[in-house]
């Protein structure tokens, strides 16, 4: 490499031989992957820049599964112990096993009787029948068990998988990416952080506003049971002062305007049909 | 009639005929150089590269090539119509002419000119006119931009194309490019006689016609396509042809002034004589003329391109002393040796 410009000699002999190696090109119209039919694309847990592993516990990868193989559970940001589901039902699948099993004291589930509410087999059987076990016609079922119960029970989830002989994961991953309930609304829980860095830095406005806009005080239940508001020191966001907590989610920092408007929103999905409360 | 007369009708039409011949010939020779290029570099880049059309794709360049007839001719609102129509013109035919001077094989020249060697680089640089008139006339910064750049490029290394190719010429006698090949064949292929001005031309003629890695003419971040930018159409397509024969002569002319024109690589068969020693020596003269159009899509292939400020230093401060001292010392061996 001593002689300057030998290195063009190098890599013409490189372009040269590989003028005479064989194509890497697949013709794809002819030429076509040999694909296994349960082959649904690879899973990767790749790893962030902290090396902490990216899992963020979303289910996709038991919802692909073909075999439903991977079923699981762990705990999301809060340290909320979450299972198979969407972040609407996280703390309501905190099932006494689950604790157990993550060495924590059991506690009462919310919701356990209507949870495990026994459905009208029958009644569903007929639903999903009269569609004639199309897996297409699943948003229609779903809306159907939605008016009738108020929600999506599991055991009626259950009982359409085992009826249309479709995956449970993808029966339960089409109603929650359908945007159904799953389980019966008890209302949001809006929590506004009382912490001192978030009433000096705004908090208290914004709990005023939310009482404006919700017409009760903290600790109190909105008329139609929509929305529980209240204050607490435990929402833990330092960096993020003011911080409103709705359910499991924490936002922040918050304006006066922003928290009005994650209440707007959530009412907006309400009158949409699907958010239903629990009375209605 | 006197004879005169006759000479001069039959020069006419042997002028008329061979011209069309030329002309003729740049459509297969640019489709066979396109497709060479496309291909090859497809395969260094282990692709198959087009395989649609025709058998394995042999029919892919053609295909390009219809397919600018078949496009829109448009022309910039504020272009100087006249200069912008007769730039893709120019620069075609200073490709297509200068094959006018090139021996194909013995006795097939169109124009066996005694100053052969002036007239090729006399034509060959009205290509730099043709793209500077073709970058002032589309009205567009891009394009005047690009035209100055090629001008710069082509004109910083006509001057060491030249010189280069002066020792030929000292060390043969001759400016014409029949006699040039045969002085090879008593001597011997020039360029062993000229190991410094072989590869001099060989770097200054890909600058020339603006071959990779000196194709600073077309830069898509900093020109657009340079002087082609506002051409569409059939007029894109003389200049995109004018490239790819320009390709072929030069390889032509290399062939010719230093590895013997149509000369077999062994001294050529006496016997061999009238229309078989016409198709021996155009085989050998198609198979190294292609063999360094080759080499030039090798290059293309391997080498990234060089910056505008290493292009004119490389011009002017390497290659232009080298090819002057090439130059004397040519001189000086042929005085004393009185070869």
């Amino acid at each position: 490499m001593a002689i300057p410009g030998s290195g063009i000699f190098t890599g013409m002999g490189v372009t040269l031989r590989n003028l005479f190696r064989p194509k890497v090109t697949r013709q794809y119209p002819e030429e076509r992957p040999n694909i296994p039919d349960r082959w649904r694309g690879r899973l990767d847990l790749i790893y962030d820049p902290f090396g902490e592993h990216k899992c963020e516990v979303c289910f996709q990868c038991a919802q692909v599964c073909p075999v439903e193989a991977i079923d699981m559970s762990g705990f999301d940001s809060e340290g909320n112990r979450i299972r198979y589901g969407l972040p609407e039902i996280y703390d309501e699948r905190k099932d006494p096993n689950a604790y157990r099993r993550a060495g924590l004291d059991a506690q009462p589930m919310r919701n356990a009787a209507r949870w495990q509410e026994a459905v009208d087999d029958a009644w569903v059987d007929a639903l999903v029948d009269g569609y004639g076990g199309r897996p297409e016609s699943l948003v229609a079922i779903f809306g159907a068990i939605e008016t009738k119960y108020g929600y999506l029970p599991e055991p009626a989830l259950r009982r359409i998988s085992d009826r249309m002989t479709i995956h449970w994961a993808q029966v339960f991953g089409a109603a929650g990416l359908g945007g159904f309930r799953l389980l019966p609304a008890e209302g949001h829980l809006v929590t506004v952080c009382s912490c001192a860095a978030c009433r000096f830095a705004g908090g208290d406005k914004v709990l005023a506003a939310l009482e404006e806009e919700l017409g009760v005080h903290a600790g109190e239940v909105t008329d139609d049971g929509a929305f529980t508001l209240e204050a607490d020191a435990n929402v833990g966001a330092g960096a993020i002062a003011p911080a409103v907590r709705i359910d499991t989610l924490v936002y922040g920092p918050v304006t006066v305007d922003e928290a009005r408007h994650l209440i707007y929103a959530r009412r907006a999905d309400a009158s949409r049909g699907r958010r239903r409360t629990a009375s209605a | 009639m006197d004879q005169g007369t006759i000479d001069l009708i039959l020069g006419l039409g042997r002028f008329v005929v061979a011209t069309t011949l030329l002309l003729l010939l740049t459509v297969p020779t640019a489709f066979i150089v396109i497709q060479m290029e496309i291909k090859i570099i497809a395969q260094m880049q282990l692709r198959y590269g087009p395989n649609r059309v025709g058998p394995r794709g042999i029919f892919q360049s053609t295909i390009h090539g219809f397919k600018f007839l078949a496009k829109e001719d448009q022309t910039p609102d504020r272009a100087d119509v006249p200069t912008f129509t007769i730039a893709p013109w120019m620069v075609f035919m200073a490709a297509a002419m200068s094959m006018l001077v090139v021996p194909f094989a013995p006795g097939l020249v169109a124009f066996d000119s005694t100053i052969g060697v002036i007239y090729f680089f006399a034509i060959i640089g009205l290509s730099v006119v043709g793209l500077l008139i073709a970058g002032w006339a589309s009205y567009n910064k891009y394009s005047l931009l690009g035209g100055l750049r090629s001008a710069a490029q082509m004109v910083s290394y006509e001057i060491p194309l030249t010189l280069s190719i002066v020792g030929v010429v000292v060390l043969t006698g001759s400016l014409s490019f029949t006699e040039i090949v045969q002085w090879q064949q008593e001597h011997g292929w020039a360029f062993i006689w000229q190991l410094v001005g072989f590869p001099i031309f060989l770097i200054a003629a890909a600058a020339e016609i603006n071959r990779a890695p000196f194709d600073m003419i077309e830069a898509d971040s900093e020109i657009v396509a340079g002087p082609f930018t506002e051409y569409s159409g059939m007029r894109f397509g003389f200049f995109f042809f004018a490239e790819y024969v320009a390709l072929f002569i030069m390889s032509a002319i290399l062939v010719t002034l230093f590895l013997g024109g149509y000369l077999a690589p062994w001294p050529f068969p006496a016997t061999l004589d009238g229309f078989v020693g016409t198709l021996y020596g155009l085989f050998w003269f198609f198979a190294k003329t292609y063999f360094f159009v080759f080499v030039a899509v090798w290059v293309r292939a391997t080498l990234p391109r060089v910056r505008v400020d290493q292009l004119m230093g490389a011009s002017w401060k390497v290659l232009l002393p080298l090819a002057l001292i090439n130059l004397f010392v040519t001189a000086i061996v042929v005085l004393a040796f009185n070869l």
